[in-house]
């Protein structure tokens, strides 16, 4: 009862801690994928909806006088003695942001919140790097905003490891103000992904309509530890002065299994506001439990979900 | 409430409770635990604020329910004693049920539910006026019978005799169970009414409702409690009562045999098992022959719940019976309920008719309708003008059926007419002109008029062609159009054949006599059944004397002799009919009848499947709110000690069940 929702298991030291490499292997074979298609800086892999220089045909069109003539298709021209021009898929890159959420609250329960996001964002990062994407990180605590930007190519995958593990915890989120500062420091468009508990007591609201513009695909992965989801299995009971980790608020309870079905609803209906808010805004809200497998989320649950294919 | 050991249970009380409260003072000890965060759990937690001494205790259902537990203890020591049927102040309506089903006679002893339902409504007004210490007013009481109407035995009064006297005057009736007005007359001394832009509102105080009835309550769904008024259902009577009654009785003269009656009767079962009946005919008193009779058991109708009694008919076979007779049926076996073990009838003699022919020269219509051959009481040959002139003089009620050969009057005053050729001056039959040759098409060889009737060789030289309303019944089709029609309308009851009989081949054949026959004996005797009128127990009985008849008398069944004081007598009636069984009504005629009395038998039956029903209703559901059965009589000193320990065991269960889910679930 003592280690309720105390992280046991200690913190990763090594890249190869985060994501080993038979989970490397697997995540080779998978992409980031966008429901909206947007216009990259760099000729990168995914598709765009301009004409452009890719192997996938698009359509003909009639030859101008000024065109390439290496697209003429000179099959036609000898059937029909007339010049046709092939367009082809244009491929771009793709933004990846991942923000990661480090206030003290995410330093908690078994397994760790924040070992979890850190795990998760390496994963998808490293999908990002593997895809020649421009993968941005943030980790955002009151502390501030830290940002590793821009980050392409599998060669950077190690320094996007190292980075993650140096990230400490610590403090109180001030998500509005990490969620404007990315959106203020955005280069281009993409998928952005949030990983945190939004349990934020100043709400969460005002953080994310800084991302409900149109220039991200924002994925807000709620991660919850099981401590959080059903306290009452996790052991919770008695009489107790529950202590908030970031500002030690107090909150005293006799648990009961009154007490603990009000608590659930209250966590259904808050996670249900949430996910209501996000698809008002065009972003998509998923919850997650700390304690499922990382394989089955990533190659599994959200290819279903639409953001990995 | 008294008690017989009060200060122990205080001096008990000071000991154990303000220790109790003090323990839960010193438990109250809370551990700190580290988490993520308390968004949710502040929302989720409402002792919050629990720093106060009392708020502490406020939500705490443990120590709330140790509390109850021990004042249960405290209270069962005092050894509290409760009068039953307390009443203290306000205005009680006890309404009583007096139909049919409540003159069964399986009340304790042997005695009706009536009986059994006056004695525990006089047990309760005992209780109420007994007084005690913690009595209190008794109130008001009003006493209402009720079966298919209700009656005020006693207005609201505080004098326990006259309730008591009034409940006792109540009289079994026969009636069916209505329970809407004996509802509405409680109300009409509860209410002050008030109207007030058109509606009626209650100013006085809402009556609680004493109710003593098996339940079996016609109007029940039809019925809804106003708002302050309260019901208590005292169930009377049990549920396996046995009982068979008669569902229908009727007599008819064979169509042959005029002097002869033959009965038919109907007869239920609403017992689970299986009976034997014998079924007695008498006539005028004198037994005439028994049938045995096997009913199936009752079911229930797996659907809705409701007892399908088993059914079977008795027929007695045509008897002689040339004059008026008052024939009873008789269940001979014995069960719960009587009155619906007699069916009776009066069969009046066999009557023959008088018509009245209107014709011009032609005399085929007259041969035809020989008063011997047609068995007419007597038969009259008008002119069209004598026809007119009866009518306005208002006289034609002396002929039961006029017939017109080939003559059309100005008007068809109400009666019953039969009418050849020219068309009848009357709404929804409009001639358009005339047809040739005809050859019948079709007939509707169901309707008695055409009994015997075959018309496929008929030639017609020429019929009127007829535009029918849809209200008329063609009966016979001819190639251009109906060649006979049927109208009915009030006391309008016409047969119309279009054309004259003398245009077609009619008259040579046989059918012609028999249409004529079935005409006159189907318009002489519409509405008009072989038995005189059929009675039931709630009706007015109405009769028609001579206008100089006195000293006019009704007997009814159970042999009392009422006298009627009648200012006209030839719309003589009396009512309502509170019982099954025979009336006698009589009469003398001063100078016409001497000393001696005219009579004239009525039979009221009792052919209710409602009343017939003996099964008890457990509860009653009134609008939303249904009402349980209490069989408990009134009143006595009920000890409650032992409901209080039986209590406090309960609550130290369910303290012992909240306590181990608070601290393992």
């Amino acid at each position: 009862m003592a280690s309720f929702g105390v992280t046991t298991t200690s913190r990763p030291k090594r890249v190869d801690e985060l994501i080993d490499s038979q989970l490397m292997a697997k995540l080779d074979q998978v992409d980031v994928m966008s429901r909206k298609i947007f216009s990259g800086k760099l000729q990168g892999e995914r598709r765009s909806k301009k004409r452009g220089m890719s192997v996938e045909f698009a359509d003909y069109r009639h030859y101008v006088h000024g065109d390439d003539l290496r697209f003429v298709d000179w099959n036609i021209y000898a059937r029909l003695d007339k010049l046709f021009i092939k367009m082809f898929l244009e491929e771009e890159d793709l933004s990846l942001i991942i923000a990661i959420d480090t206030s003290s609250s995410m330093d908690w329960g078994n397994p760790s919140k924040f070992v979890f996001c850190q795990r998760l964002a390496m994963a998808l990062g490293y999908i990002g790097l593997v895809n020649h994407n421009r993968v941005s990180l943030y980790a955002f605590s009151d502390a501030g905003l830290r940002p590793l930007p821009n980050l392409r190519g599998m060669r950077r995958t190690q320094e996007m490891g190292s980075w993650l593990l140096n990230q400490p915890t610590g403090g109180a989120s001030n998500f509005d103000d990490a969620m404007r500062g990315i959106a203020l420091t955005r280069q281009g468009k993409g998928v952005m992904i949030v990983l945190s508990d939004f349990l934020y007591k100043e709400g969460y609201e005002k953080g994310l309509r800084y991302l409900s513009g149109g220039g991200y695909d924002t994925f807000c992965m709620q991660v919850l530890a099981p401590e959080e989801i059903d306290p009452g299995k996790a052991g919770l009971a008695g009489d107790l002065r529950l202590t908030d980790i970031e500002d030690d608020d107090v909150a005293e309870v006799t648990v009961s299994s009154g007490l603990l079905r009000r608590y659930k609803e209250n966590l259904d209906a808050y996670c249900g506001k949430l996910r209501e808010f996000c698809v008002r805004r065009g972003m998509m809200h998923l919850t997650i439990d700390t304690a499922t497998d990382l394989n089955v989320l990533l190659l599994d649950y959200l290819r279903k979900r639409g953001l990995l294919r | 409430m008294t008690w017989l050991s009060p200060l122990t249970g205080l001096m008990l009380a000071a000991a154990v409770i303000p220790p109790l409260i003090l323990l839960y003072f010193l438990k109250l000890r809370r551990r700190t635990q580290p988490i993520a965060c308390t968004l949710l759990w502040k929302k989720s937690v409402e002792d919050l604020q629990a720093n106060a001494p009392f708020q502490k205790l406020r939500r705490n259902i443990l120590l709330l329910l140790q509390l109850l537990a021990l004042i249960l203890l405290i209270l069962s020591v005092m050894q509290p004693q409760v009068q039953a049927g307390q009443q203290t102040g306000g205005k009680t309506v006890i309404i009583i049920d007096n139909s049919a089903s409540m003159s069964a006679t399986d009340g304790p002893g042997g005695i009706t539910r009536l009986e059994h339902a006056k004695q525990l409504a006089k047990q309760r007004v005992e209780a109420m006026y007994r007084g005690g210490l913690f009595t209190g007013s008794p109130g008001e009481t009003m006493v209402i019978a009720f079966s298919d109407r209700a009656e005020i035995y006693s207005r609201f009064s505080g004098v326990r005799q006259q309730i008591v006297a009034a409940i006792d005057r109540i009289p079994p009736t026969h009636g069916e169970t209505r329970i809407g007005e004996a509802l509405q007359l409680s109300r009409a001394y509860t209410t002050n009414v008030v109207d007030i832009m058109g509606e009626a509102r209650p100013t006085g105080e809402p009556a609680h409702i004493e109710l003593f009835s098996d339940g079996n309550i016609a109007d029940l769904a039809d019925q809804v409690l106003r708002p302050g008024e309260s019901l208590t259902f005292h169930e009377i009577g049990t549920s396996d009562a046995d009982n068979v009654a008669f569902a229908a009785i009727s007599a008819e003269r064979p169509f042959d045999r005029p002097t002869s009656v033959a009965v038919f009767a109907s007869l239920l079962n609403f017992n689970q098992h299986e009976v034997i009946c014998d079924v007695q005919l008498s006539v005028n008193d004198t037994a005439r022959g028994i049938r045995e009779v096997t009913i199936q058991p009752a079911r229930t109708d797996p659907t809705t719940g409701e007892l399908i009694p088993g059914r079977n008919n008795v027929v007695f076979a045509p008897f002689e019976q040339p004059r008026g007779a008052v024939i009873e049926l008789a269940n001979l076996r014995e069960d719960a309920l009587m009155a619906d073990n007699i069916a009776q009838l009066v069969v009046p003699p066999p009557r023959q008719l008088s018509v009245a022919l209107v014709r011009s020269n032609y005399r085929i219509l007259e041969a035809a309708l020989d008063p011997e051959g047609m068995r007419l009481q007597r038969l009259d040959v008008l002119t069209l003008d004598q026809f007119e002139q009866l009518a306005s003089d208002g006289l034609l009620d002396q002929y039961d059926v006029v017939v017109f050969d080939n003559q059309a009057p100005e008007t068809l005053p109400p009666g019953r007419y039969l009418t050849f050729g020219a068309t009848p001056p009357i709404e929804g039959l409009n001639e358009f002109g005339t047809g040739g040759s005809q050859l019948i098409l079709s007939t509707r060889v169901e309707h008695p008029v055409l009994q015997n009737v075959t018309l496929d060789d008929l030639r017609i030289s020429e019929m009127a062609l007829l535009q029918p309303r849809d209200d008329v019944q063609i009966l016979v089709e001819a190639t251009g159009g109906p060649a006979a029609v049927a109208v009915s309308r009030g006391s309008l009851h016409l047969i119309h054949v279009t054309f004259d009989p003398l245009s077609s081949s009619w008259p040579f054949k046989r059918s012609f006599i028999n249409f004529i026959y079935n005409a006159l004996e189907h318009l002489g005797h519409i509405g008009e059944a072989v038995t005189s009128e059929e009675l039931r127990p709630g009706e007015v009985l109405t009769a028609r004397l001579p206008a100089s008849a006195q000293s006019i008398e009704l007997r009814t069944p159970d042999n009392i002799t009422h006298r009627i004081t009648a200012a006209d007598p030839t719309q003589l009636s009396w009512g309502p009919i509170r019982l099954a069984g025979a009336h006698l009504l009589s009469w003398t005629v001063p100078g016409v009848t001497g000393s001696s009395r005219e009579t004239r038998p009525f039979a009221v039956n009792l052919l209710s499947e409602t009343e017939g029903n003996l099964a008890v209703a457990d509860s009653i559901d009134i609008g939303q709110d249904s009402f349980e059965g209490s069989r408990a009589a009134a009143a006595s000193h009920t000890p409650l000690w032992p409901w209080a320990i039986a209590l406090c065991l309960a609550l130290l269960m369910v303290e012992w069940w909240v306590y181990h889910r608070k601290v393992y679930f």
